[in-house]
């Protein structure tokens, strides 16, 4: 499998980017204000895929990819992986699973943990993001774990949400639960040659169908996939596609580009708020509480480089 | 010992298909705080170099059992200098009869380990040998 | 849990040596009685070898009717050195012959290929095409010598390989006795030579079977082998719970075919590591040969005691053997031939002392088979079968591992089947979990490894005396002949019979190995079978986990 990156316009600076991406990862938030990249003049096309371990999204990302390659689209995935709360490392694993199907020079695959987020994003995650953007990518997949409160964040950070989830696995339940079932554009029930897959069908399509719809909302797509027949996945593609022209028409794009910067601002605030908790240790907690806030609030402002 | 905020690739390079050393090394790695890729079996240098160049990690651990070290240590070697990663250490484990560790040193490896070596102590070698990167 | 007792006073010299204590639990998790009295034990005076559920023995002829086949595991480089150390082997005594090839060959890759290159002949003989078999058996009577090939991806192929040596050789196929592994469920789990997805594998061991039936019936066709996840860190009772399930998943895929399975289970055969627990090594077989037994007649309904017979070789040595004080191997190797004897096995390799490291030089090899002829002609464990049966502690163990793997197989069970759990990664979890708990307990020492985290001395560096190497110049060697067959062979014979084989592959109604055997007669390489076979099959694709 040899990755020579393709004359022309499909070269992919890898060792530039994969450098890039460290130190933004990496990045203090006083380091990340200073570097940082606010918007980019080349936007990619984003789209988000969550769902609980086990339910297969690796491979659904890895077709998917490979669909945006053959339009000849350089295409970035960021995977995100948990950290252990244990021992502050990782096993970063899902990329493996993605590049044995798609090989190709125009394909990025970056592995990031979570870290200190708990949102099921990642530090410093819409600069990541923006970074791909710098380096022209045209399509970005962006995979996070869990079914939980991660769907609001990437659902900020990205055009179009697939949801992916296993047949009978409770999944449903609980994501119905979270109201996870509201965010999502497109929901995939995936492996769904193994058994329960119509009932869970069934089950998600009455839940869709009680939400109040009006012309100017996209109503969630449920889509069947599997594997083993291969059934799905050219579907998949294809709703994406027709989110993103919806989208075109509908979405209101400063709304939009508000409330990505406003996560960003969150994002960067809370990790801010986490750094100086962290080197402060002990000192900030002994104090009274409304004593504490105010000396972590005057600590949380970035350091004055004149 | 730490190694936190450090990203480190295991690769099984070649066709030899005991993983067991690399998994062993890669969840000992991770519990130390590392952040760790593992390839999996049978994989080519060119794409453990691929892999390591997008993930820009810090070090490459290849695991062979199969007697192949020196030659797929130098294919890998090669294939990240191509891919500009000439700074990546390397360092390699396995079934490393005691005439090649030398050679395998001055091809490049950073460490050579072996299976009765106790795991704290392979991972205290990478922690010292990674202290001073960034 | 080995726990350390310093003996002696404090003084100021050296520390005292520490003096571990005998752990009595089993890394299978079994705690271990110091005195097991009658009442403890269950009854099982009734046990007869050679009758069912045969804990006591398949045969009750014993060693003394047959001995156990002296078989070691040989082969490097070209077929020329191989055919040579065979002779040598065969020369000092050995019975049988066992055939390493090189991984390029198990894996299914021809020698030119870029992920073969830096392997082709290193830990076993490349036979890349039948013109390297003749050379390989040259001077050897395949009618009476019985080989056995370690193959498992690409068995069906070495079957058709040494089907069509023979062939050329004018040995009529009945007279061929022997094994090939073929046992692809483990290598996706502990292994790694797997080639195509698990789906067109069984397939092909269902075919390579029913042939073998018809076309070799002194062949064994299949080894179901749990020693490879024992070797990788699976415990004795997972070891014989993961095969006893592989081996039922073959029958099941038989019984699909709508074949008799009582035909075909009588050729079934397992492999097995033996590790340093004489009596749990024992008890492991004697409780394997009672359930299988079991297992096939509730199970599967067969009756046929000829079909409900567990024959099963071994291999001693591996992973319980040391870098450290490598010599030590020697007197482990002895220790595991006995349990192997003790617990009735039909084919015996004993690694040389330095054989986990490096391929064996003939110094090594030597003593690796006189370790087995000295078990067989001057220990006298050889004299009755099953010399064990009886004792209160074996009964008990017997019964108890017979438990303990019943537990694991219900475990497996429960989580879908055991393809299914090769397919999810779950065994490969489990394994890569055992394999960490006993590198920790060595490391720790809560078990005792000699020479190597106990009774070890300053400065010990691993020296293995004479160290094999393989010639250098054998892989360009074997370059050379690949080319030179290529040139050689009836480039259009290959084609014909490579199409053929693919259209075979493609359906699902016929038996492929007659399509093989005409490739390997039309010196088709390994590569173009694999590379046909993989346009109709896909890949197997790793799930990297655990």
């Amino acid at each position: 499998m040899t990755q020579r990156p393709l004359a022309g316009n499909n070269v992919i600076d890898r060792r530039g980017l994969g450098r890039m991406l460290s130190r933004i990862m990496n990045a203090s938030v006083d380091e990340a204000l200073i570097g940082l990249v606010d918007s980019s003049d080349r936007t990619a096309r984003r789209v988000g895929f969550t769902g609980a371990p086990g339910a297969g999204k690796s491979t659904l990302i890895s077709r998917y990819a490979k669909g945006c390659l053959e339009q000849g689209n350089k295409t970035g995935i960021l995977a995100i992986d948990p950290t252990s709360p244990v021992s502050g490392g990782a096993l970063l694993g899902d990329r493996i699973r993605m590049d044995a199907v798609a090989d190709d020079a125009r394909l990025f695959i970056r592995s990031v943990p979570s870290r200190n987020a708990h949102d099921g994003l990642c530090d410093n995650a819409p600069d990541l993001l923006l970074a791909m953007e710098q380096f022209g990518f045209d399509d970005i997949v962006l995979e996070t774990v869990g079914v939980g409160q991660v769907e609001y964040s990437v659902k900020t950070l990205v055009d179009t949400l697939v949801l992916v989830l296993m047949p009978e696995s409770g999944d449903a339940i609980q994501a119905m639960k979270a109201g996870i079932l509201e965010s999502a554009d497109i929901i995939v029930i995936n492996k769904a040659d193994l058994p329960g897959a119509e009932r869970s069908h069934a089950e998600i399509s009455v839940i869709l169908g009680h939400r109040p719809r009006t012309a100017d909302t996209w109503s969630t797509q449920l889509i069947m996939a599997s594997d083993i027949d291969g059934r799905g996945i050219g579907q998949l593609s294809d709703t994406i596609i027709q989110h993103r022209a919806w989208l075109s028409t509908h979405r209101d794009h400063d709304d939009m580009r508000r409330k990505r910067r406003a996560y960003h601002l969150h994002s960067l605030i809370a990790r801010r708020v986490h750094e100086v908790m962290h080197q402060m240790g002990d000192d900030i907690i002994n104090q009274d509480l409304v004593g504490a806030f105010r000396q972590l609030a005057s600590l949380v402002a970035p350091v004055d480089r004149g | 010992m730490t190694l936190k905020n450090k990203r480190i690739l295991i690769a099984k390079p070649g066709l030899d298909g005991h993983d067991v050393g690399a998994k062993i090394i890669a969840l000992a790695l991770r519990d130390a705080g590392a952040d760790v890729i593992y390839t999996g079996l049978r994989k080519s240098p060119d794409y453990i170099a691929r892999v390591a160049v997008e993930e820009d990690v810090h070090c490459v651990g290849l695991s062979v059992l199969s007697g192949s070290h020196i030659e797929l240590l130098k294919q890998t070697l090669a294939e990240l200098k191509d891919a500009d990663a000439a700074d990546m250490q390397v360092f390699i484990g396995g079934t490393i009869p005691p005439d090649d560790r030398d050679t395998l040193i001055q091809l490049g490896a950073s460490a050579v380990f072996t299976a009765e070596m106790k795991i704290d102590d392979v991972v205290q070698a990478i922690v010292d040998s990674l202290k001073d990167q960034s | 849990m080995a726990q350390t007792t310093p003996a002696g006073d404090q003084d100021n010299s050296a520390p005292p040596p520490v003096t571990p204590k005998i752990g009595t639990r089993l890394r299978s998790g079994i705690e271990i009685p110091t005195v097991v009295t009658a009442d403890m034990a269950p009854d099982r005076s009734d046990d007869r070898p050679g009758e069912y559920p045969f804990t006591r023995g398949v045969f009750d002829t014993g060693y003394t009717g047959r001995l156990w086949t002296i078989r070691q595991y040989s082969g490097f480089g070209t077929a020329e050195e191989t055919n040579e150390r065979y002779h040598f082997l065969l020369d000092g005594g050995q019975t049988g012959l066992s055939v390493a090839l090189d991984l390029p060959t198990q894996c299914g890759y021809d020698p030119v290929d870029p992920m073969a290159r830096s392997e082709v002949g290193k830990v076993g003989v490349s036979l890349f095409s039948l013109a390297e078999a003749e050379i390989l058996f040259d001077g050897i009577d395949l009618g009476a010598i019985s080989t056995s090939f370690t193959i498992n991806g690409t068995a069906a192929i070495i079957y058709a390989m040494y089907l069509a040596a023979a062939d050329r050789k004018g040995v009529p196929r009945e007279k061929l006795t022997g094994t090939i592994q073929n046992d692809i469920l483990k290598e996706y789990v502990a292994r790694g030579t797997w080639i195509f997805p698990v789906k067109p594998s069984m397939r092909l061991i269902a075919d390579s079977i029913v042939y073998s039936v018809e076309q070799t019936p002194r062949f064994n066709p299949i080894s179901i082998a749990g020693a490879h996840v024992r070797d990788a860190g699976a415990t004795a009772v997972e070891e014989m719970a993961y095969t006893l399930a592989n081996g039922l998943a073959y029958v099941e895929e038989l019984r699909k075919r709508g074949s008799d399975v009582a035909r075909f289970a009588a050729r079934l055969s397992f492999f097995f590591y033996v590790h340093m627990d004489l009596f749990e090594e024992a008890c492991k077989f004697r409780a394997g040969r009672r359930l299988w037994a079991k297992l096939l007649r509730e199970r599967f309904g067969v009756e046929d005691e000829k079909a409900l017979r567990f024959r099963f070789g071994v291999v001693c040595g591996g992973s319980s053997l040391t870098a450290g004080q490598p010599y030590n191997n020697i007197v482990r190797v002895g220790i595991e031939n006995l349990a192997a004897v003790l617990g009735g096995a039909q084919s015996i390799f004993t690694c040389a002392y330095d054989e986990a490291f490096q391929i064996p030089t003939e110094f090594s090899a030597e003593i690796a088979l006189r370790t087995q002829q000295i078990v067989a002609y001057e220990s006298g464990v050889a004299r009755t079968v099953d010399p064990l049966g009886g004792s209160h502690f074996v009964e008990w163990l017997t019964d108890k591992m017979e438990q303990e793997i019943l537990t694991v197989m219900d475990e497996i069970d429960d989580y879908g089947g055991v393809i299914k759990a090769i397919e999810d990664g779950f065994l490969q979890t489990r394994i890569a979990r055992r394999a960490r708990e006993r590198k920790q307990a060595t490391d720790d020492q809560e078990r005792v490894v000699v020479g190597e985290n106990f009774f070890t001395r300053e400065d010990q560096k691993p020296d293995y005396g004479e160290v094999f190497k393989v010639n250098p110049k054998a892989a360009d060697a074997i370059m050379q002949k690949y080319e030179d067959l290529k040139q050689r062979r009836d480039d259009s014979a290959v084609e014909v019979s490579l199409a053929r084989l693919q259209q075979a592959a493609a359906g699902e109604s016929e038996n492929i190995m007659p399509y093989l055997v005409e490739c390997c007669h039309a010196y088709a390489t390994v590569g173009e079978m694999v590379a046909t076979m993989k346009k109709e099959w896909g890949e197997f694709q790793e799930p990297v986990r655990f």
